[in-house]
């Protein structure tokens, strides 16, 4: 019963859904019914040029948020054992971190061209945000006790980064990159929809400009499995990596 | 240390408009240019208006997407039944970008400024719940036990023991939340809008008004920086009996 209780929502929300597509109150257009978003969901999987442009907004998700990833924690581990380097970027990161850096995106596109580039760029600076953040506290956060220890038995600096700091700090980064992940789905989206002839983000807005909102909520769909499996994906790796602590999260 | 810092940022700026001096694509404005600009659109009328189409969008959407955060955040931390039923959903459609939706909320509820700020604070919601269901559950088991030992009624246990402890977990998912309305109304704006800040950027990308762009730029740098520093200091009043991390 307990299992059952979200599956008996999620069930409410979608026959609800349906009630309405099909009570005929309202225009098909706005509430397209379960079995065309269906359908459409099958042709979206059954052409090439669909499933390419699902394959062009992975893959500037994935350069943007892999460059990211690298850069961040190498920034996040410096700034968190090293007093200098964290009093040099911390006021940088903590200052700029409200400002939407999608503001930038527009001179993006005159020093980046309209293409991949302009847009990996921005989800790398999204990225980079919450991974250095997150990961300076992990590499700050690890035990004296710890460093102290292998110190003692004559451990050199290497060994004591890779035995001690980054296994202190890999759940830490492993936090900071799941809450980086999303949002490099978003960002790349979110430009496509702004500005794209290619993508996911603009399937989005060409089916609604085509009127064809059973498209672009099957569309929509690809996007949120995406965006969920993504996730799963990189939950799955960190359980494997950092095998020796337990996630947290409760559900999830 | 502030002053090496300070120094630090004067030659970058220095730099940067030296770069400007010796050449720079017409697109990369020097600092003084900008400043320039920047001050004198303050003196028009235009920049305000825009300024406040945002605020109107970004504010409303993050107060209604924060306060349902909040309230369902720990009805779920409290409660077990409603926990079963309702957190799993959130924590699926967690990683899905919210904004996807804007194209059907603008269906459903117009082009105008009442899908925007529904968009805003369904994507607003989420840090904020989380959040609060996490702060919630971390109460300690043995102050719930020793109020209700007391005597203490539901209600004034969730009072004054339940919000206090779960305080400091909220606000940390209203600072993301409250970045995450300014992202999400500038992408909104920036999609379709006849007004705001996002539409100003657009307007001026698609006119090749560079000083406009930075207008902007700047503009909305500084109101998410301001809101972020209201925020904390709101937290520090809020949480003045908390302990000061050391």
């Amino acid at each position: 019963m307990r299992r059952a209780a979200p599956l008996i929502l999620v069930l409410a929300i979608l026959l609800a859904w349906e009630a309405v597509a099909r009570s005929g109150h309202w225009n098909p257009l706005l509430f397209p019914s379960l079995s065309r978003i269906v359908r459409e969901l099958i042709g979206f999987f059954g052409r090439p040029e669909s499933l390419m442009e699902a394959w062009v907004s992975l893959q500037r998700a994935f350069a943007g948020f892999a460059l990211a990833a690298i850069a961040g924690v190498t920034i996040g581990m410096l700034m968190g054992r090293s007093k200098w380097f964290a009093a040099l970027l911390d006021p940088l990161f903590s200052g700029t971190y409200a400002v939407p850096k999608l503001a930038l995106f527009p001179i993006f596109i005159f020093v980046f061209g309209i293409g991949s580039l302009s847009k990996v760029a921005l989800v790398f600076l999204e990225c980079l945000y919450p991974i250095v953040i997150v990961t300076s506290q992990g590499a700050r956060g690890v035990s004296r006790v710890l460093l102290w220890s292998a110190r003692n038995m004559g451990a050199s600096g290497a060994a004591t980064l890779r035995r001690v700091v980054i296994p202190a700090a890999a759940p830490f980064i492993f936090a900071g990159l799941r809450i980086a992940l999303p949002i490099a789905l978003i960002v790349v989206i979110i430009t496509e929809m702004v500005s794209s002839a290619d993508g996911l983000g603009y399937l989005v807005i060409y089916s609604l400009a085509s009127l064809k909102t059973d498209r672009m909520l099957a569309v929509v769909v690809v996007i949120a499995a995406l965006g969920w499996a993504l996730d799963r994906a990189l939950v799955m790796l960190r359980d494997r990596l950092v095998y020796w602590e337990k996630l947290e999260t409760y559900y999830v | 240390m502030g002053l090496a810092r300070a120094a630090a940022l004067a030659a970058l700026l220095v730099l940067w408009q030296l770069a400007a001096l010796a050449g720079l694509p017409d697109y990369i404005l020097s600092p003084l240019a900008i400043a320039r600009h920047f001050f004198a659109a303050l003196g028009t009328h235009e920049l305000y208006a825009d300024i406040g189409a945002s605020l109107w969008r970004a504010l409303p959407g993050f107060v209604i997407g924060s306060a349902f955060g909040v309230a369902l955040g720990l009805a779920a931390g409290m409660w077990r039944a409603f926990d079963g039923a309702f957190s799993p959903v959130v924590f699926l459609t967690y990683p899905v970008p919210k904004i996807v939706l804007l194209p059907l909320f603008m269906l459903w509820f117009g082009i105008g400024d009442l899908s925007k700020v529904l968009i805003i604070a369904l994507a607003c919601f989420y840090p904020v719940f989380i959040n609060a269901y996490y702060g919630a559950r971390s109460t300690k088991k043995i102050l719930v036990w020793s109020a209700l030992n007391m005597g203490a009624s539901q209600g004034r246990i969730f009072r004054r023991i339940v919000v206090p402890s779960a305080l400091p977990q909220i606000f940390a998912g209203l600072r993301v939340s409250l970045a995450l309305s300014f992202i999400v109304m500038f992408a909104a704006e920036m999609i379709n809008a006849r007004s705001g800040l996002g539409h100003m950027i657009r307007t001026a990308e698609n006119s090749l008004r560079f000083d406009l762009m930075y207008v902007s730029l700047i503009s909305i740098a500084i109101l998410g920086y301001a809101g972020d520093r209201l925020l904390s200091w709101t937290r520090d009043r809020a949480l003045a009996w908390q302990e000061q991390p050391a």
